[in-house]
């Protein structure tokens, strides 16, 4: 029950995208067809739920002074999160390129530049400022990538939806997708408030 | 025809004054389908154009707006006590409402046709017609003694951002009156929420909160009445000690359905002598809109009908969880508080922003009730849930739309 309520507190009441405004350059890039929004959300997803975990490790047993070396290594945090981000993506950047071709030449750069997306960096931060324990960490990576798919299937959605509308010609294009966006965070306010852990303890 | 007459005799030179030639060709369109036709392109003509189909919505508000000037006045006089009778001081009451409503219409219609007619003219086409259901959807959602310069901010950026940025009428994401009603709630919360607003002409007068009417109550209107021998508006009376204007969903958030029924009896939350936004209280008379809107087939009954569905599953749901008093508030009589029948009569159905095929309508309906009741029980930040419900399952009409139009296509891909 505590697991689930930080996934549903990640994916809709802490929305990376649309209550953090984090991961916002592949958001607003990829989000141009439903198909590859969804790929590029499932990526996301993977590489959130994987790091998370792995980064717990790395931030409770090597970098923390209670760990196994027994020194206060945070100073190398960053570092050490980045270079796990990186790999992960390059795992999937693999994976995708054997299963789905099309799926790999459509998504093109933002594939890897997840390595470089502040949702998911933004993760491990939070989750260590946070003081997760392992398996909320894994609930919480999962949580905020699939609020992460979540926020960008609908804006890919509403975006070959206002393909056929008569935009004004300055806001064609990111213009747009700038509006959407702080239109939709007023939509997802409807659930910012809620705290599922103090209504599972009865109050 | 002296009308049409009337109409030919004034039409100003489309060359010369194309922002006048817009707005008369508007006003022509309201009273007359135009016989011209379209050139280029396929075009289906009907009789029952965008400006009708608009209007049926606008007259199943009707009863909402006469319903919301009484109320106005009969809260105000519970208020001081003062003509407590459903029927006693109609004419008061009546009054006192007209002064607070028509303001606010005014200046909605006003400030949005004022954007749209300005669009209008910019683009270089005619009026497009679908401020006029907004514009008579804004003031039935809003507390009556709103300021006008508040609403009007709140009109000017829904129309703007949330309609012409889109390209106007038809293509907008988010339903508008509820955008302008959104904007107010964030941007001027105490304007829109707590216990005061609900109640017209007490929240701006300080400490003792006497009545104190305007020029216009006690010299024009008191003229009138004492011309029939009725009663008339009196300065310094006092708010009734104890009195609270809070509505059903702030006392059932705070003690239950039994702190409920302390201070409304179930009759008057079903026909709506409570506080609340204007149009929203009568349950009847949205009800009688909404038998007007399935009968002309306007509004979609899939809509309302999941709607329906999913708040009654969710309220059956927070009954058998009964973590706090208002969770246990037994389902049904969730309908009775809040503005549940108007948002599924006039916000959900909107065409425009809902989900267009029938399937998705069916889920798009069911989770905006699902949605609304997690946020009106669950969440202590709002008082209330389906603005912000409706609001969210917009964003995700479209996606709706495109895997049921997926699924549609790979089924009958299977079957050719």
């Amino acid at each position: 029950m505590e697991f689930f309520n930080i996934f549903i507190k990640a994916a809709f009441i802490e929305n990376m995208v649309l209550a953090y405004f984090l991961g916002m350059c592949s958001y607003l890039a990829v989000s141009k067809s439903v198909t590859t929004a969804f790929g590029l959300g499932l990526a996301v997803i993977f590489v959130l739920g994987i790091t998370l975990p792995i980064n717990w490790v790395i931030s409770e047993m090597i970098l923390s002074e209670n760990g196994w070396l027994g020194m206060d290594l945070t100073f190398l945090r960053f570092i050490l999160f980045i270079a796990v981000i990186a790999s992960m993506v390059q795992l999937v950047e693999m994976i995708v390129e054997k299963v789905s071709p099309a799926l790999y030449n459509s998504l093109g750069i933002f594939l890897p530049l997840i390595t470089v997306n502040c949702a998911i960096l933004g993760g491990s931060l939070f989750m260590v400022a946070r003081e997760y324990n392992f398996g909320e960490s894994v609930a919480y990576g999962l949580g905020s990538g699939f609020g992460w798919f979540l926020a960008i299937l609908a804006i890919a959605a509403i975006r070959e939806k206002i393909r056929y509308s008569n935009v004004p010609p300055a806001l064609r294009g990111l213009g747009m997708a700038f509006i959407l966006t702080g239109l939709m965070g007023i939509a997802f306010m409807s659930l910012m408030g809620i705290d599922p852990a103090a209504l599972a303890a009865g109050n | 025809m002296g009308l049409l007459d009337f109409f030919k005799r004034i039409e100003p030179d489309k060359k010369k004054s194309p922002l006048l030639h817009t707005a008369y060709d508007a006003f022509f369109t309201f009273a007359f389908s135009p016989n011209t036709t379209a050139k280029g392109g396929v075009h289906i003509h009907d009789g029952m154009d965008l400006k009708r189909t608009m209007i049926h919505v606008v007259l199943a508000m009707q009863f909402c707006y006469i319903f919301g000037m009484y109320n106005i006045g009969h809260q105000h006089f519970l208020a001081i006590g003062e003509h407590t009778g459903l029927l006693e001081g109609l004419h008061l009451k009546l009054a006192f409402g007209l002064v607070k409503l028509l303001p606010i219409i005014v200046v909605s219609n006003l400030v949005g046709l004022g954007i749209e007619f300005y669009f209008a003219a910019k683009k270089g086409h005619a009026v497009e017609e679908g401020y006029i259901v907004s514009g008579a959807l804004i003031p039935l959602i809003m507390p009556p003694d709103l300021p006008l310069w508040i609403l009007a901010l709140a009109v000017i950026f829904a129309v703007w951002i949330g309609k012409e940025a889109f390209g106007g009428t038809g293509m907008n994401i988010l339903n508008i009156a509820l955008l302008a009603r959104v904007f107010v709630f964030f941007a001027y919360p105490t304007t829109i929420s707590g216990d005061e607003v609900w109640v017209a002409g007490l929240a701006d007068q300080g400490a003792g909160l006497a009545a104190n009417y305007g020029g216009i109550f006690t010299g024009f209107f008191n003229w009138i009445f004492e011309s029939f021998n009725w009663t008339t508006f009196n300065n310094g009376a006092l708010v009734v000690d104890g009195y609270s204007g809070a509505t059903p969903l702030s006392l059932a958030y705070q003690g239950g359905w039994e702190a409920v029924t302390d201070k409304y009896t179930t009759s008057s939350m079903f026909w709506g002598t409570i506080p609340g936004s204007i149009g929203e209280t009568s349950k009847p008379l949205i009800l009688l809109g909404v038998a007007i809107l399935l009968l002309t087939r306007i509004a979609s009954w899939r809509i309302m009908l999941s709607m329906f569905i999913g708040a009654a599953v969710m309220a059956m749901m927070l009954n058998a969880w009964g973590a706090t008093p208002f969770m246990e508030v037994p389902w049904f009589y969730q309908f009775y508080m809040g503005s549940f029948f108007f948002a599924m009569a006039f916000m959900a159905t909107d065409p425009v922003t809902a989900a267009s095929t029938n399937r998705g309508k069916w889920i798009y309906g069911f989770f905006i009730g699902f949605v609304g009741m997690i946020v009106r029980v669950l969440n202590p930040a709002y008082p209330e849930g389906w603005m912000l419900a409706i609001l969210f399952m917009n964003v995700f009409a479209p996606l709706i739309d495109h895997y049921v139009l997926e699924a549609n296509i790979s089924k009958r891909l299977k079957r050719a």
